[in-house]
């Protein structure tokens, strides 16, 4: 099987998810989440350029501009406000969140061929996306504050947007573009419920939120 | 013409690139540092000086160091680490797997000498050792496969005769970066110039090794320097397609010169990294094991 150019950036999107697994640092994982996102706009960019469809183009700059920036930045501006800069996994280790991530991208890899009954069955970028949606669960179950969970669901809805990207013609630009501001307005609520968090609890780690407060 | 390019390589390339490693290092701290050639001249004082035995050392410390150079040696020899592929007869000596393992059975006379002097040191520094080698294992393992699926063959000689895809060899070449600076003792995982024991790896193995013993112990540090490091330059190199057909010489030279320009960027790195935490050397470990399990997965979709 050849691969393409999507594959490999396909690829590329993942070991960043994986090497996120194993990042404790706020803005490192922010910085690795924009990275991604900026590598699925290059490649419904190239999709755009392939099918001769100008949405795509469109649908890449959106997806550039609001996932790959605005929430990023807007991200780091509230752990600025909250002034919290790690996040130590709660139930995993950093090193065993990498090679859980690994796992993931594995099974993911092997499980692809037996799901992905698509018309284009881009097998190779489809393990791909299904191990970004993967490891964004796994962000989500294992980390300890509010903020990386917010970051988890970022990476799980990249691995949505991915899959049916690559799999499919994907959607009409306007439920694209639907998608990606409901992502957005998702996440600005978000913020305002970890800054809610913030006053009343004086934390944002959501293992301590099932005890009473003391 | 490949006889007497050989014995370059495991003669002078070995020690010339301890010194060009030495004098950047120095030059990083804006010291002068020791001449380039005072590897050579180290190893020559060495020799002729008497040794100083620890009297719980049995003969295994004697011989375990010249057992180790024995290793390093052939692995040396049957490794394609600067372009010279050896004649096709040579073809099970130079299987990537023999040649693992006799990398890590070097590691274990090493071992086995620091833990026969009785010193507690080398029985610490012999533990980390250990423990790294498990750590690197998989990683090295895992990333010399991917090369190996690409070419559809474990013979080093086969791997590196065509060329790379440039994306495996781009993330194999990292993980080899890392898990020879783990292997060599280098700065992120080890410091190899540091003079408190406690937090010596290779050097708590070696401190009770003098004269003679230790200039061979020296040696073959060095060859393996000249292994891992040039492996992982090959690897970086084979992602030019044409690098395979180049006529030898002109492969020897770019080489040499691709091993020389890593081990000045590993000289670089120390002057500006600090030393990882014990327990944080696991995570950068994990690391390079992601990267080569990323090239074993494209290798695989690749073929």
């Amino acid at each position: 099987m050849q691969l393409s150019t999507i594959d490999f950036l396909a690829a590329g999107a993942t070991l960043l998810a994986v090497w996120m697994c194993g990042t404790p640092g706020l803005p490192s994982l922010l910085r690795a989440l924009a990275l991604q996102t900026a590598i699925l706009a290059v490649i419904t960019m190239l999709l755009g350029l392939q099918w001769h469809a100008s949405h795509y183009l469109w649908l890449a700059a959106v997806v550039l501009l609001v996932k790959a920036i605005a929430i990023p930045v807007y991200l780091a501006h509230a752990a600025g406000r909250l002034r919290i800069r790690r996040d130590d996994g709660a139930r995993l280790g950093t090193t065993l969140a990498l090679c859980g991530g690994c796992g993931v991208v594995i099974i993911s890899y092997f499980l692809a061929p037996q799901i992905a009954v698509m018309p284009l069955g881009n097998a190779g970028a489809a393990g791909m996306a299904l191990a970004l949606l993967l490891i964004g669960m796994l962000l989500m179950m294992t980390r300890r504050l509010a903020l990386s969970q917010i970051i988890g669901f970022l990476v799980l809805e990249n691995g949505i947007f991915l899959y049916g990207l690559t799999q499919t013609h994907g959607m009409p630009l306007m439920i694209e573009m639907g998608v990606v501001f409901d992502v957005l307005v998702g996440v600005l609520v978000a913020g305002v419920v970890m800054f809610r968090l913030n006053r009343s609890f004086e934390h944002i780690d959501v293992t301590q939120l099932r005890g009473l407060r003391h | 013409m490949t006889a007497i390019l050989v014995a370059i390589n495991l003669l002078v390339v070995p020690l010339l690139l301890v010194g060009v490693i030495r004098k950047v290092k120095a030059l990083m701290q804006t010291r002068l540092g020791a001449p380039i050639l005072q590897p050579f001249y180290d190893i020559a004082k060495l020799w002729g000086k008497t040794e100083t035995i620890s009297e719980t050392a049995s003969w295994v410390f004697i011989w375990a160091p010249r057992a180790g150079l024995a290793v390093a040696g052939i692995a040396a020899l049957c490794v394609p680490w600067a372009g010279v592929l050896l004649p096709a007869g040579w073809a099970p000596m130079t299987n990537l797997l023999l040649v693992l393992y006799l990398l890590a059975l070097g590691k274990f006379f090493g071992m086995l000498a620091a833990m026969d002097t009785g010193s507690a040191f080398g029985g610490l520094g012999a533990s980390r050792e250990a423990t790294i080698s498990l750590l690197v294992e998989p990683a090295l393992l895992l990333g010399l496969s991917a090369l190996a699926i690409g070419a559809g063959s474990t013979d080093l000689n086969t791997i590196y005769k065509g060329a790379i895809h440039p994306l495996v060899a781009l993330l194999v070449g990292i993980t080899l970066i890392c898990t020879a600076l783990a292997e060599l003792s280098r700065m992120p995982v080890d410091d190899p110039t540091t003079h408190l024991e406690l937090t010596m790896v290779h050097e708590a193995m070696i401190l009770e090794n003098s004269g003679r013993n230790l200039a061979i112990t020296e040696y073959a540090v060095a060859l393996r320097s000249c292994v891992y490091l040039g492996i992982a330059s090959q690897t970086l190199l084979h992602a030019w397609p044409a690098f395979g057909s180049l006529p030898l010489l002109h492969r020897y030279g770019i080489s040499l010169g691709a091993l020389f320009v890593l081990g000045i960027a590993v000289a670089m790195a120390e002057g500006v990294l600090v030393k990882l935490k014990w327990r944080r050397v696991p995570h950068f470990l994990t690391a390079s094991l992601v990267c080569s399990l990323f090239a074993g997965l494209i290798a695989v979709a690749q073929r």
